[in-house]
């Protein structure tokens, strides 16, 4: 909010630049974004006033805090600004014969409206009225408008003047929409208002959208003669919901949505109907009508020193405490534990004893708090084992040459649907963009766009990985590591050895994590739609699926922004499941050999299209326990191999726990396995 | 040639011409070369002085002989020296050239956001807080209502919220302490705009005293601009139990900037509003820039906002059944990209998002 220094100081005689002051209130709760010189060392101070202080969005307002900052008295200038007794203020009746007619159908919707009636002559402002509404940002119009906004930025009280002579059967009914009901608001706006809406109506149309907008029909215009000026307070809430539905939000809903003072509207009314004559721009005809059925009484609060004290942690004098809160306008009655709090009604942000007691702290000070630790009552409680989970899992891949991304939890809807299956995503209501539409179903689409960021930025060989949550509407929120691998998987080097990534450099990887995680794990051959068919595998422990690896599809990569033409290696791993097939964290240590092993090496010829891992379980099959390691150390095919055949060379190792093998041991063994391979898969030993 | 026996100073003449040749010698060639010009059974100078010797008188022969053979037997020690020297420097067999490059052995880096988040784990560990993460999708009533957000409150309007066309179940936390089913999110609406949803389901699970730091991904319904990102990450630390206080608060956010920003960095808390605190505070820290005396990075007030905090609101304590006239606490938050900007002078957020190696490859192992 917007507020001239030169206003405020008719109200607060405050020394000091505005730069001093704007200095002051930042650390009393009223933050200044921004100091406006406008001459003669006045200057706009631009307070950013929080959404619980409706009551400081008004010079008085601010005044106040200011007064009780630096200890000083508000001038007669600020004259209302503390709370008069709502009683004496009162009008004694309006049984004096009244242009208008105002029936408060909905007193729970508006629990008071104050109008009046008065003679006018339309025409600008004087200047200096209007150099003040221009300081705080308002636009002139006319000098009845001008009142109206004069009175909002004096006292925060919203008013509005509507033109009699267009009220039809001189009537202010203050009622609900009638379904369908339409009005033109002042913005040149048809709204079609519904039945909770709360308008300001003649006898027959509404002419308002109460607390938020006037309409264009009953506008004050240059052919004017008479006016009624409201000055009312609406229900918080009606008027917030009216204003979102209608997309509107204006200087008088923020105020009343917030929470206006019931006890205003009257007082605000003579302000107006005075400025009115003194800028003789007419003057009031009738009684002033208010409509009050139940008038609002101030709340009360016990204030109690022991609570001041155990929530700040250090005790504050009784007299500071009264200094404080009396200049706040609030009313104090000591007790025997502190004191009984009369609180202004303006005040809507205090209900409760802590309310009070953040009064006291912030002008009190929190620079003179005290800093103290809080103490261990209680041993922490045992650590979560994710988080050092993520933490190994980070070491592993940097030390495997990843770079850690973190990519955005939702994307765009093509992008997505590659990972997910049919009618498995989780779109947002309100996206921002399409390009934002649905959560992530995997972190592969976020990897993959930035893999391509940095191919286009000069980069060949990228390693990516993310550890983050994906989402499905199956599946819920689940935990994942992903990782995308593309150009070098073995560097470049004046020696030589350079090579580009392949499928077993990212199962490594899988493997790796495998490990980390202590999952005894096997590689199964596996389909997905955004792999390459022949070039994808799943990780599976204990029959259970836990990650899936292999090259991106081309086609997948191309719609990614890559090259079709380059692989890229991708994986992904459910760190949930991953987890629960872990062997956890207890491990016993398993005694060292003592007996030395003995290797025999062999060479079979098979069908190029059978596994290495049916190889490998005839052999373990067929072999004693003693079999302790199988290592396929070549695979050929070319010269030599018939045509459909491959060579597979094997290395089998054997150690007894118990004693050292002999040569007959180990033969008797390998003739177990060439048997086996003979019979099973019609090998052939070269 | 003049005779010999009356010019002794040729052997003077040759041995000072050797010694000034030899020092230039620098290789095995030069050396070789040396050898040939001095001793060479056929050219060598020396050797032709020693041919002479046998047409000289029988007395001159014994003192010019004498002379020669020391001559010679001086050079060829001071070859053998220089020899052996050059011996030392030569590179033993199976040298390599220690000079070019080596293999390259990959090393990535972890992000800087999680760099930054793990420091502030670590700090909080230290000093005795349980880390905790939370599911990102929640409930309304976790993210807004029971943080005395009920519907229509207007700083409801503060965090512009993301919402789910359908509810989904959300992430599992707190099963390491046996966290119970019914602490888990089972039909999340929303995405959750700040980590303190999980103030709510930890105290709804937990009894005082309450000791965490919850850090995670946040989501808000903002553009990505320099200084906004529609998720993000944050951190929120909240302590309960009783006599906590605001003077706790402040001591222990001191701690922690100083810790993240040095000892020299000073601390201020500035009275604001959240709904779920009372009283609340901003905190800022001196401007890094200038240090304090004002400049365009801190709007020329030496301060920079990093936190927001406070007193446990009574309300909240209420809608999780503890006790506000027994129990007090303090909560405190912040987005670990502004931390991250401060700490590393990045100054476009999107930076963290956009994952470049060139980026990425700045920061430490
Ligand atoms: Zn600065």
């Amino acid at each position: 909010m917007r507020i001239l220094l030169s206003w405020l100081r008719e109200c607060v005689d405050v020394p000091g630049t505005p730069e001093a002051v704007a200095k002051t209130m930042s650390v009393r709760g009223f933050a200044v974004e921004g100091i406006e010189p406008v001459g003669d060392g006045d200057a706009v101070l631009d307070f950013e006033i929080t959404a619980n202080r409706p009551d400081a969005m008004s010079v008085v307002g601010m005044a106040r805090e200011v007064a009780t900052a630096y200890g000083l008295a508000l001038t007669s200038a600020a004259g209302s600004g503390h709370s008069a007794d709502p009683d004496t203020a009162r009008p004694k009746a309006d049984a004096a014969a009244s242009d208008i007619d105002i029936v408060l159908e909905s007193p729970e919707l508006c629990p008071r409206y104050v109008g009046a009636v008065a003679d006018v002559t339309v025409a600008p402002s004087p200047a200096w009225m209007q150099a003040r509404l221009q300081a705080a940002g308002i636009r002139p119009i006319s000098n009845i408008v001008d009142i109206t906004n004069y009175v909002l930025l004096e006292l925060g009280q919203p008013m509005h003047a509507f033109d009699l002579a267009t009220l039809t059967g001189r009537q202010i009914r203050i009622r609900t929409a009638r379904p369908g009901e339409a009005l033109k608001t002042l913005d040149g706006q048809a709204r079609t208002l519904t039945p909770e809406m709360l308008v300001i109506a003649d006898a027959e149309r509404a002419g308002a959208v109460a607390g938020v907008m006037g309409g264009a029909d009953t506008e004050v215009t240059g052919a004017t003669k008479t006016i009624v000026f409201e000055s009312a307070y609406f229900n918080p809430l009606s008027v917030r919901r009216t204003s979102k539905k209608l997309g509107l939000k204006t200087e008088a809903s923020m105020r009343f949505e917030r929470g206006a003072d019931p006890n205003l509207p009257l007082l605000a009314m003579t302000r107006a109907l005075a400025l009115l004559e003194e800028i003789g721009a007419g003057r009031a005809r009738g009684p002033i009508l208010d409509r009050y059925p139940n008038r609002r009484k101030p709340a009360s609060l016990r204030l109690r020193r022991g609570k001041i004290l155990g929530l700040l942690g250090v005790a504050i004098p009784d007299a500071t405490v009264t200094r404080i809160l009396e200049g706040l306008d609030f009313r104090l009655t000591p007790d025997a534990e502190g004191w009984q709090v009369t609180v202004p009604t303006r005040r809507v942000d205090v209900v409760r004893e802590v309310d009070l007691i953040e009064e006291i702290a912030r002008h009190h000070g929190l620079d003179q708090l005290p800093s103290t630790f809080p103490a261990l009552h209680a041993a922490p409680p045992p650590a979560d084992p994710r988080l050092a989970r993520a933490r190994q899992l980070r070491a592993v891949m940097t030390a495997a040459g990843f770079f850690e991304a973190v990519t955005f939890g939702f994307v765009a809807v093509d992008a997505a649907a590659t990972f997910a299956a049919d009618g498995d995503l989780v779109p947002i209501a309100n996206p921002l963009s399409e390009n934002f539409a649905v959560l992530r179903p995997s972190s592969l689409p976020g990897l993959m766009a930035a893999v391509a960021h940095n191919r286009r930025r000069e980069q060949r060989d990228i390693r990516l990985f993310e550890i983050g949550n994906r989402f499905s509407r199956s599946g819920g929120e689940r935990r994942a590591l992903a990782c995308a691998w593309t150009g070098a998987g073995s560097p470049e080097h004046w020696e030589g050895g350079a090579r580009d990534v392949d499928f077993f450099d990212i199962k490594a990887i899988a493997l790796r994590v495998a490990q980390a995680m202590r999952v005894d794990a096997v590689v199964e051959p596996h389909r997905e739609a955004w792999l390459a068919p022949g070039r994808a595998a799943a990780l599976v422990a204990g029959g259970v699926r836990i990650g899936v690896f292999g090259q991106l599809a081309p086609a997948v990569a191309g719609r990614h922004g890559l090259s079709e033409a380059e692989a890229v290696y991708v994986m992904e791993i459910d760190l949930d499941a991953a987890e629960r097939a872990g062997a956890g964290a207890d491990l016993t240590v398993a005694p060292l050999p003592r007996f030395p092993s003995v290797t025999r090496d062999i060479s079979i010829l098979v069908d190029e299209t059978l596994a290495a891992a049916a190889v490998r379980t005839t052999i373990e099959a067929a072999a004693p326990p003693t079999l302790v390691r199988i290592r396929e150390f070549d695979r050929y095919q070319g010269k030599g191999i018939p045509e459909g055949k491959i060579s597979l060379s094997l290395r089998l190792t054997y150690r007894s726990p118990e004693r050292t093998l002999t040569d007959a041991d180990v033969q008797s063994a390998m003739d177990a396995v060439l048997t086996a391979l003979r019979a099973q898969h019609d090998a052939v030993q070269r | 040639m003049p005779d010999p026996a009356i010019d002794r100073s040729i052997i003077e003449t040759l041995r000072a011409n050797f010694r000034a040749r030899l020092s230039s010698a620098a290789s095995d060639r030069d050396l070789k070369a040396l050898t040939d010009e001095f001793l060479s059974r056929k050219s060598g100078s020396v050797t032709a002085l020693l041919k002479h010797l046998g047409s000289l008188p029988a007395d001159a022969k014994r003192e010019f002989g004498q002379l020669v053979n020391t001559l010679k037997g001086d050079i060829e020690t001071a070859l053998a020296d220089r020899r052996a020297a050059l011996d030392d420097t030569r590179a033993p067999a199976g040298a390599v050239d220690v000079t070019l490059p080596a293999r390259e052995l990959p090393m990535g880096r972890m992000h800087p956001l999680m760099r930054v988040r793990q420091q502030v784990e670590d700090i909080f560990t230290r000093m005795g807080y349980e880390i905790l993460e939370g599911p990102e999708v929640e409930e309304d009533y976790y993210n807004f209502e029971a943080l005395n957000m009920p519907p229509d409150h207007p700083a409801r309007d503060m965090q512009d919220t993301l919402y789910l066309d359908a509810p989904i179940i959300g992430g599992t936390w707190g099963a390491h302490r046996g966290a119970l089913p019914e602490a888990q999110v089972r039909a999340a609406t929303l995405l959750r705009t700040h980590t303190s949803a999980m103030q709510i389901r930890y105290m709804k699970t937990f009894k005082p005293p309450v000791r965490i730091l919850v850090p995670g991904r946040v989501y808000r319904r903002d553009n990505l601009d320099l200084t906004h990102t529609p998720m993000f990450q944050q951190f929120e630390a909240l302590v309960v139990g009783e006599g906590i206080t605001l003077a706790d608060l402040k001591g222990t956010l001191e701690a922690l900037v100083h810790e993240l920003f040095g000892a020299d960095a000073k601390v201020r808390l500035r009275p604001s509003f959240f709904p779920y605190t009372e009283p609340s505070a901003e905190v800022d820290i001196s401007c890094r820039a200038c240090g304090g005396s004002g400049c365009g990075v801190c709007k020329h007030t030496g301060w920079l906002e990093i936190l927001g905090s406070g007193m446990v609101h009574p309300a909240v304590f209420e809608a999780v059944g503890y006790d506000p006239e027994k129990v007090t606490g303090f909560a405190f938050g912040t987005g670990i990209e502004r931390m991250a900007m401060l700490k590393y002078g990045v100054d476009d957020i999107r930076l963290f998002y956009e994952n470049d190696i060139r980026f990425l490859e700045q920061f430490p192992l």
